[in-house]
Parts: structure tokens; sequence; C-alpha cells
């Protein structure tokens, strides 16, 4: 038996496309084993797909749309030979981005979203003539925005102030909302840091029904181009709580999100395809009505649900 | 058969001991320069050994040492430090959870699957399930309440956090991160209430743990690389530079881990869990405190956010250093939650005072341990700067504003707050105290608490003085009894020890208006105990505390166990100073003895009792009326008729009506029917003591005080009573342990060296008292045969005693005794001899049936002593002599000591050797 395994020398497995991708092969075998060469393949690709959403019938027939290379490339590591019984260890490295090399497109950072999948493998092969099966591994590897590349600019520390009333909701709330009234005010964050959370803050300054619970839906917006046709989707990638129950009136409470690795990236704006992120606080109310629609999706406005969203730019930083 | 004549003057005098004067006092203080020559020797010795104690300078070198050695001294006191933090959370975990035990029954509307489900299989299972209800917690509304009992959970939540552990250990850490998540958010549900704290212990404990593990798994990353070489070392104090890539990674993870929990306040618990973590990312973790204490705001349920306050102090403890900042808000926010607590309309949630209360009181914990924190070695200037920060000081200077503060709030303010400052803003906390009344704590027992920190170390006597005239307005307002003397309590000790006697007087005078008003309850009379106690440790003498107006009164409407140990406490200091003469006094304390009579149930007494039993037992005895003895007499009557449940007393009685009779007898004969009545008194008194051996020996010494009095028939007549009470032994107790034998052969052997200077009495025959003491030896069942012997003897002794020419003692000049009244009477001689003859043959008779051979030579040498110290040993009395001795050899070894010196005894009174070598064949 002989197995094939690729270890990457960072335990984070994050590369930034100027920094050579480095690593060991590791080959364990039960008998020495002839091969006619070692070959390490890196592949990255944006990976579209369009359903649901705002995708038509139509549209969404097509499903996967044609994947956007961002890099291929392959190297021999060795050439033929023979590889000894027990472990064997191949160190590798490669370069993903060669200077002065022309690239197929941008390195889009790693992100998994639901439509769009921006994704960096790195493949060995070993080729072992016809009798024998050839061995393989892939790994995935996680690409960062080089640091020369990073905007000069420092994040903005501004924040956006906003307030949201019975007056400020354009879906229909509960009568008694809607007359009794409430006011929670608040400010944050709009361009953020992958690295640091989501600040700001909010205050229940006034509410005539009691709160059930505030909370702070972080979204991603994918949009694709399919045609002339933008096809975008929103998504939650993660609720965080930050009022259970009906919080004191006029007591500033503090908003702290982390952004989730993986599913968050900085904000592209691509020509074929773009990643956008939201932030929108939402405001339950206690209300008979919510038990009766436990399973709906929170961001769809509810009688007893007020909301405000706000864009979010996410951006990568030292 | 003669009795042996004895010269007792003669043979005192040869029987003395030489004397010669001592130059000095055995137990005067030793000379100088023995004395100096002592200090030498320890000096000398302490260069031997090492006494800690006593050698600081060696100490503080060693210390010195401790410094330089690199390991710096700060270390070991933050490792103390930590252990002391440890230490004080485990006793307020179990202070906790015993002030608030797990009912039976715990109700849980939200009852989470953790919970409920047993088996371990399905623990994966449920996980996934629990994610997804996760998304959408409302679909645990509407579930029915369920009821689990206490203990049920309890172990269900022990079961989890072995889960936690196992998966750990099997590497399986997010299973172990997902469980504590879980477990975290069962602190939600506060509807258990009573419960809470008990849950809140629980989950702590499990988040501890977690915490733990997640801090030793990084520090292993960033000291030990991934093939297990060792990195660094890290110290207790390291700095974020010191840590590598991969282990800030991993924590880095945690955090985002436990950050994207959902719900606030588990996020909030499993933040806090790891928080010492914090430590490997940035040199100031405490930094996140803030944070999170203002995310804590964010929890509505009162309960829930300030236990969630309570584990933020726990955990800020584990930090190596941190102020008080976030203590502070903590505070400020519970207040605030208080103070919505405290208004909400009673209807609103349907929460009724009592719960209302019982939130509170569920809170109150909390609050004490975060003001603990504050305070913990704050300076004075770091106390101004809290006061201000909490809303109560608007400078340094001016530490207590006007700022209304929640009182049970105020209550542990008041309680952390160092003395001095207590001391010098006594006033200004007065004030604070007044305004600050709401129902959140009884705001007498904030008062009441003053006066308790005000009592630890006194203040200046003007601030002191201001103090009190403030409180004394305080309490005059209050109508309750109860509030009353809450409220005075603590300030009777500074009123008593500042001599404020004016507001000792309105303090008395206002508790005796209050508790005169209505009926006083048993909290009343425990709250009247302490303030009644501490006036009587105050004074020395008891007239001057009943000078005190109304302390009488006060004293009367108490009753029950109080009642009696006031009382108790009275008759101590009553007894203690010798002799109670002032009538008024007497009258006074008799008043208070006959309220703990009746206070205490003498017939079915226990230990507790006796004591109150010795303590009028002891009043009676330490009465002294003076030359009015009448007068006394009649007291003692008083007492009988008061107290006569009380056998004790009974005796202290007959003990003190003999002690009068002495006494006036002292006066001449003048007195004599004085006298009478006292033996009369005792006569009556003692058949009522139910104690045969105590009535026996008071018989004895009344009758003693009767021959002294010259009442000799009275004296017969009591010693006829003693030998009847003698004889009714038998008939009462039907089992008498060893000791009472002793001591009635004792008083047997008493009565008989007191018939010696009893005038016989020629009518009933001069030897009828003693054949009535003879005749008991074979009607009564308790004497063994030992005991026949000893009272044999003495009445041999006895008669050989009367039959002398002097007696070896008399009683009084006046009274003739037997050796006046029948000098050369032969036959009275010879009725004796003719007595003592028959109790001999008894005697030897006994001694033969005697079965156990060893008793039977004892006896028999005990016999032949008497025999050999009574009679002329001729030819009638020297065969008994040898069958004595005869009988003693065969029983007893012949090296026997007693024996040895009986038979020299014999010896030298034998007129011719002949005992010892007809006894050697």
């Amino acid at each position: 038996m002989s197995t094939v395994e690729i270890k990457l020398s960072r335990s984070n497995r994050i590369y930034r496309p100027s920094e050579p991708l480095q690593g060991k092969i590791v080959i364990k075998s039960s008998s020495s084993i002839f091969h006619y060469g070692i070959h390490l393949t890196v592949n990255g690709s944006a990976n579209l797909q369009v359903r649901g959403g705002s995708a038509g019938v139509v549209e969404s027939l097509y499903g996967v749309i044609k994947p956007i290379k961002i890099l291929k490339k392959s190297q021999e590591i060795r050439t033929s030979g023979r590889i000894g019984s027990g472990t064997t260890e191949v160190p590798f490295s490669m370069n993903l981005k060669q200077h002065g090399e022309e690239n197929l497109e941008r390195f889009y950072e790693t992100f998994h979203g639901a439509d769009i999948n921006i994704q960096y493998l790195v493949t060995v092969d070993i080729m072992r003539g016809y009798l024998h099966k050839s061995l393989s591994a892939t790994v995935e590897f996680i690409v960062e925005t080089d640091k020369a590349d990073l905007l000069e600019r420092p994040v903005s520390p501004e924040m956006v102030v906003f307030y949201i009333t019975q007056d400020t909701q354009r879906h229909p709330l509960l009568p008694e909302l809607k007359s009794g009234g409430f006011k929670v005010t608040g400010k944050m964050s709009t361009q953020c840091s992958l690295l640091d959370p989501i600040a700001g803050e909010l205050t229940v300054e006034a509410s005539s029904v009691p709160i059930h619970s505030i909370d702070i839906h972080l979204l991603r917006m994918e949009s694709i181009l399919l045609g002339e046709k933008i096809i975008s989707e929103t998504s939650l990638i993660q609720t965080t709580q930050v009022a259970d129950g009906d919080v004191c009136r006029n007591m500033t409470l503090p908003i702290y999100v982390i952004l989730p690795r993986l599913l968050t990236c900085p904000t592209v704006l691509a020509g074929p395809f773009s990643v956008e992120f939201k932030v929108s606080v939402v405001i339950s109310f206690r209300s008979e009505l919510s038990k009766l629609h436990k399973k709906s999706d929170p961001t769809t406005p509810r009688l007893w649900l007020a909301m405000e969203t706000l864009p979010l730019e996410l951006v990568r930083t030292n | 058969m003669e009795f042996r004549p004895r010269n007792y003057i003669a043979e005192e005098e040869s029987h003395a001991l030489p004397r010669s004067r001592a130059d000095d006092h055995p137990l005067f203080a030793p000379s100088t320069s023995s004395n100096h020559h002592k200090v030498d020797v320890v000096d000398h010795e302490s260069h031997d050994f090492f006494d800690p104690l006593r050698s600081p300078a060696a100490n503080a070198v060693a210390l010195n040492k401790d410094v330089e050695d690199g390991e710096s001294s700060s270390t070991v006191s933050s490792e103390a430090a930590a252990e002391v933090s440890v230490k004080e959370w485990t006793t307020f975990k179990r202070f906790l959870m015993q002030k608030f035990p797990v009912s039976k029954m715990v109700s849980v509307s939200l009852m989470p699957d953790v919970i409920i489900k047993t088996g371990k299989a399905n623990v994966k299972d449920s996980t996934t399930k629990h994610l997804k209800e996760l998304d959408d917690p409302a679909n645990f509304a509407e579930e029915d309440v369920k009821v689990i009992t206490g203990q049920e959970y309890v172990s269900r939540l022990h079961e989890l956090k072995d889960e936690i552990k196992r998966a750990w250990t099997a590497e399986d850490r997010v299973t172990s991160l997902k469980l504590s998540i879980k477990v975290a958010r069962l602190l939600m549900d506060t509807s258990v209430l009573q419960f809470y704290p008990t849950l809140f212990v629980l989950v702590a404990e499990i988040m501890d743990m977690l915490g733990n593990l997640v801090w030793e798994r990084i520090k292993q990353k960033a000291e030990f690389g991934e093939d297990g070489s060792r990195l660094c070392y890290l110290s207790e104090n390291f700095k974020e530079i010191n840590i590598c890539v991969e282990a800030k990674e991993t924590c880095n993870n945690w955090f985002c881990k436990v950050g994207s929990v959902r719900e606030l306040l588990p996020r909030i618990y499993l933040e806090l869990a790891i928080l010492p973590c914090w430590r490997f990312l940035n040199d100031r973790p405490a930094n996140s405190l803030q944070r999170l204490v203002l995310m804590t705001r964010g929890l509505a349920d009162p309960l829930a956010s300030v236990y969630c306050r309570l584990y933020m102090a726990h955990c800020a403890r584990k930090l190596p250093s941190c102020d008080t900042g976030h203590l502070i808000t903590s505070i400020n926010d519970i207040k605030i939650l208080l103070t919505r607590v405290l208004s909400t309309k009673e209807a609103a949630h349907g929460k009724s005072v009592d719960n209302r209360r019982l939130l509170v009181s569920l809170m109150e914990p909390t609050i004490e341990y975060i003001m603990k924190c504050i305070f913990k070695d704050a300076s004075q200037r770091q106390v101004g700067t809290v006061l201000m920060e909490l809303g109560l000081g608007r400078n340094q200077v001016e530490l207590f504003g006007s700022n209304p503060c929640v009182s049970v709030v105020l209550h542990h303010l008041l309680k952390e707050l160092p003395t001095e400052i207590v001391g010098s803003y006594a006033v200004e906390i007065l004030h604070l105290i007044e305004y600050s009344n709401d129902k959140s704590y009884d705001q007498c027992l904030n008062y009441r608490l003053l006066g308790f920190r005000l009592c630890e170390r006194r203040p200046t006597l003007d601030i002191l003085n201001a103090a009190v005239d403030r409180i004394i307005q305080v309490v005059t307002l209050l109508d309750e009894l109860d509030d009353f003397l809450k409220v005075v309590d603590p300030y009777v000790d500074i009123i008593l020890q500042n001599q404020m006697d004016n507001h000792l007087n309105t303090i008395l005078e206002g508790i005796s208006e209050r508790a005169c008003k209505k009926e006083i309850v048993d909290n009343d009379v425990v709250g009247l105990q302490s303030i009644l106690m501490k006036i009587l440790s105050h004074f020395k003498d008891l007239e001057d505390v009943f000078a005190l107006g109304h302390f009488l009164e006060i004293l009367d409407v108490m009753y029950g166990s109080s009642r009696i140990s006031i009382d108790m406490q009275i008759l101590n200091m009553a007894t203690r100073n010798g002799c109670i003469n002032d009538p008024t006094t007497v009258q006074l304390l008799f008043e208070i003895c006959q309220a703990l009579h009746d206070g205490i149930d003498f017939v079915n007494s226990k230990g507790d009792d006796y004591q109150a039993a010795r303590l009028i037992s002891r009043f009676v005895l330490m009465v002294d009326y003076g030359a009015e003895m009448e007068r006394h007499l009649t007291f003692l009557v008083e007492c009988r008729g008061a107290f006569g449940s009380i056998n004790e007393l009974k005796e202290t009685l007959v003990h003190s009506s003999n002690h009068l009779a002495t006494k006036a007898l002292k006066d001449g004969r003048k007195h004599l029917s004085f006298v009478k009545s006292c033996i009369a008194f005792s006569e009556v008194t003692i058949p009522s003591i139910s104690d045969h051996i105590r009535q026996l020996n008071l018989y004895i010494e009344t009758s003693e005080v009767a021959l002294l009095a010259g009442l000799i028939s009275h004296s017969d007549g009591l010693v006829d009573s003693a030998i009847s009470c003698l004889q009714s032994v038998d008939l009462i107790n039907g089992s008498l342990t060893p000791v009472d034998v002793d001591g009635m052969v004792t008083s047997i052997q008493k009565l008989c060296s007191l018939l010696v200077i009893v005038p016989g009495n020629p009518e009933l025959g001069f030897t009828h008292t003693l054949k009535s003491i003879l005749s008991l030896i074979t009607s009564q069942s308790w004497i063994t045969s030992k005991i026949k012997i000893r009272i044999s003897c003495a009445i041999v002794s006895l008669s050989a005693t009367l039959s002398q020419n002097k007696l070896p003692y008399n009683a009084d000049l006046e009274i003739l005794s037997n050796d006046l009244l029948f000098y050369g009477d032969s036959s009275y001689v010879q009725e004796l001899l003719s007595f003592s003859e028959h109790v001999l043959q008894n005697l030897v008779e006994i001694i033969e049936q005697e079965p156990s051979g060893a008793a039977r030579g004892s006896m028999a040498l005990e016999a032949c002593n008497c025999i050999a110290a009574s009679f002329k040993i001729n030819h009638n009395i020297q065969p008994v002599c040898s069958k004595l001795i005869e009988t003693a050899k065969s029983n007893l070894s012949t090296n026997d000591a007693y024996l040895q010196s009986t038979i020299k005894v014999l010896d030298k009174h034998l007129p011719t050797s002949g005992i010892s070598a007809s006894t050697t064949i």
C-alpha cells in the first residue's frame, strides 16, 4: 500500500500571492516504488453558480456558469526515479505569482459563499506507468491579499449613525407598535477590517412594546453577471444577539461582532461577479404572533420586527 | 474482755510530727542571683534551635535571598493571591448553595434537551439537532412546563461535565465546546428562581473547567513545538511577544468560535471562561472586561444579568492585574436593574411582593461578592474614587453627596468600606442611609450595620456624638419594637462605652414604650436579650443596672429562653461579688429567681437547667441579712415555698439555716428560741430532699448544731431520723452505685464519731443507738459483707472510746458528755463490753462466711486492727486475733504489707509474745 499526502508549511494554510507556497509531500509506502515523476499543480478559480435569488427559471436551468480561472501552474518536483520503502518526504516550494508574469486574473481572496466559491487547490500527482494507479492528493490553501497591495489608507474610524423608529420601517407593523412607538438609536462602523470585529453601539431609548431580542445579522450579497443581467442573492452568514429581553432604556449596548473566517472576504467588485456585505440590526418585539412563525427567515420583514440594514465594506489590512 | 484504756492527749503528743521553722516560703519568688543565672541558660539555648519568631534578622536575610533569586517576590505573592481568590470563590460557592438549597422539584419551562436525555449514545445526535434549534430558539417556547427533581438536574450537569472532559481528552474539542455552549445556555432560563444559584455554581464550574483546558492547551502550544521540543518557558507574568504564531492562531480561533455563538448569555459566559487566554494575544487583557461588562447590559433578565456579572468578577480575578472599573460599572448597572425591578408595577408581570423579595434576595449575594472584589486592598484614595464613580461622592473630600443609593447595594457597600472611612464619615453615611430607603433592603438593617461598623474602630467623640444623636432621632420615629431593637442594638455598645447616659435612658424608655404597647413576639425577645445582655455585661454593679429606668419593666415583658438567659446573667452577677445585703436587691433577685424557676421545668430538668438551679442556690446562699436573723430565716422559709422543686436548693436552705443557728449561738444563749426555730426549719426541710445520702448528712449536720446549742433531745431526735433515713434507703432506691454506698458508709462512720459526744440516754439504754445501727447491717440488702465489717469496726471503736475516762473531744462545756455522766459507772462499761462482744462474734462470723478468699483476708486484717486498738489483748481476745491472722495468712501472701504491719501491731500490744511464735508453726 502506498499513500501520498501534502503537508503545507503553515498550519493555518494562509499564503499571499507573492509568497512561495511551501511544504512537503509525504509518501508512505510498504515497498519501494518506481515513478515517472512527481508533479505539483496549483489551481485557483472562482466558481459561479446561479440558483434561486433573483435568477429566473430560465437562468437557473443553466446552473453552473463557466468558472473563472485565476491561476493554473504545474511543476515537476522530481524526475522519474525510485522511492524507497517507508516514509519519504519531498519538500517543495512554488511561486504563486512570478514577478513580471502575466496573470490570468486578480488573486481574489479565498471565499466560500452560496453562489460564489473562490478556491485555491494544490495537487500532487505521482505517475506510475500503466500497471499501477497513479498516486495523488489535493489540499486547499487559503489566499489572502498581498500586504503590498493593501489599502494605504487606514480603515475609516467613522461610524454611521442610525435610528430605528416606527416611521423608518417600510413594512407593516403591529398596531400597538405603530401607535405606541419605539426608538432605537446607535452607530456602527461601515468599513471594517477583516481582522477586527464590527464595532458599534445601540441604545433603546423608548419602546411601548417590550423587546424580545435585538440581533445583528451579518449578510452577504453575491452578484453574478449573467448575460445582460446581474443576478444577486443575499444570504445570512451569522446572527449575533446584543440584547436578550426587554433591556433597560437609555443604556448603551455595545455591538461587537467577530467576522467568521472563510465565510467573509474583502468586498469584491469584479466584472463578472461581486461579493458584498451588509449588516442588519433587527429588533424583535414580544408578540404572540411571533410564536406562530417559528421557522421564518429572521431577515424577512414581519409585523413584530423592526430593522435597519447598513452596507458593510470589508477590507484586508495589516 | 477489757477495753484498752487510752490517753488521747498523750497519744496525740507522741504521734505528732516534729516541727521546725522554715527559713523562707517555698512559693516565694526565687532570689535575684538564681534568676540571673536562669536567663543565661535561656539565651544560650536560643542559639541551638531555630525559632522563626525570635530571629527576625535571619528571616529577613532569607527573604532578600528569595528576591535576588530571580523569581521575584511578586510572583510568589500573585500566586498566593490566586490561591486566596480560589479559596474565597470555593467558600462563596458553598455559601450560595447553602443559602438557596435545591428544592425537591424544579419546573423548567424551556426544558433543554441536554438535561432531558440521559444516554450518552445520542450526544452527537442531539448536538446537531440543537444546532438547528439554535437558529430558531422560538422552537422551545411553546413547550409545556416540565418538572424534574433538582437532584436529577444536578446529576445530569455532573454527567455533562464528565462528557465534556471525556470529549476533550479524546481530542474532540469541538464536541467539548458545543456541549459547553449548551451548558451555558441553561443559565438563560431564570424561571427556576430558587434553583438558579445552584445552577449557576454548577455551570460556572463547567465553564472554569473548560477555561482551564483551553488555557493549558494554548500554553502547551506556546511552550512546545509540534514535535514536542520546548520552545520557551512562560513565566507567571509572560508577555504577548513571547507567544509563537501557532499558539496565537489557536487562541484566536477559540475567540472566533466563542464569538460566533448567537445568544448573548452563553457567548459572554464562554468568553469569560477563556478570558485569561486574552493574555496570549495582547498585554492588556483587562480591556476585554470593559466591553464584556457593557455587553452584559444586553441581558434584560435581572437575575441572569447579576449572576453573569458575578461570574465576570470571578473570572477577572484570574487576570494578573486588573482595575476595578468594570466592577464599578457592574454595580452601577445593577443599581439601574434594581431600580427597575423595584419600580415595576406588581401586576405588570404577575410578580407578587414575595416574588420580588425572593428575586432581590437571590441577587444579593452577587452584589456582596462584587463589592468585596472592589474593596479588596483598596487604599483610602482609591475608595474615594470608587465612591465617586458609584455616583455617591462629589469629590475626594465629599465622599457622600446627596444622591441616594439602592439600599441593598448600600448595605454591601457599607459592609466593605474601610473602617477609617466609616468612622470619619459616619454622619454623612447616616444621611445616605436615610434617603436610600427602598424596598430592596430593610433600612433598619443598614442603620444597624453602620452601628456595628462604628464599633469596630471608634471614630472621634464629636463624630460619635453627632451620629448617636442622629440615630436617636431616627429611632424615635420607628413605631415597631422590632425595628427599634434592630437599629438600637449596636449603638447600645457605643452609648455604654462613652457614658452617654441620657441616650441610654431614651433607648430604654423607647423600648418599654413600644414593648408595652402591644404583645411582643419571639423576635423581639431575642433583640431585647441582646441589648439587656450588653447592659448587664457593661455594669459592674447590679444595683446600678436596677437603678436604670425601665430596665425592670423591660425584663418583665420578656419570656422564654431569652428571659432565662438574662435572669441567669443577673444572678451570675449578683453572686459574683460576695454577700447580698440590700433588702431591695434581695427582693428583686428573689423575684427574678421566681421567674427563672417558673420558666424552667425542674422536674424534668437536664444539664442546662442545672446551671439555673445552681445559680438560685448560690443566690440563696449569698443572701445575708446581717443582724436581722429572724428576717433571714423568714427569707429561707419563703425560698422553700417558692423553689420547692429544686432539690439542690433545699440542701442549701438547710445549710443556711444551720449556719444561721450557729451564728446566733455565737451571740450567747439569748437567741435559743431562734436557734430552735432554725433547727425546726432544717428538720422539716430535710425529709423533702429526695437523695438519702444528702438527707443523712444534713441530719448529722443539724444534729451537730443542735448539740452545740445544748438541745439534746433535738439532737437525739435528729440522730434517730438519720438512722430511720438509713433504714428507708432500701425501700426507695432499688440500686445504689458503689460511690453512693461509699458515701453512705462514710456518713455512718461520721455518725459514729458524732455519737462520741452525744450523752447516752439511760432510759433507753446507753447502747440504744448503736444497736439501731447494728440492726441496719443485717436488715439492709445493699450492705455487703465488706461494709458490714467496716460499720462493725466503727461501732466497736465507738464503744471502746465511750468507755474511756476522758473522751477525745467534747461538744460544749455546758453539756455533760458520757465520760462525766458515767465516770466510774461499771454497769455502763459492762453494757458497752457485752455489746462489743456481741458485735465481735458477728464480725468473726461474717468473715468466715465470706466466700472470696482475698476479701476474707483483708476483712480479717481490718477487724484485727480494730480489735487490737480497742481491746486489751488478753486470753479472751488473743484467740480471736490469732484466728483472724490465720484467716488472713491463709488467704493473702505472707509478704502482704498490711498483713505484716498488722502482725507488728499485735506484737507490740501483746503482753507476752505469743501470737507470732504460735502462728509461725
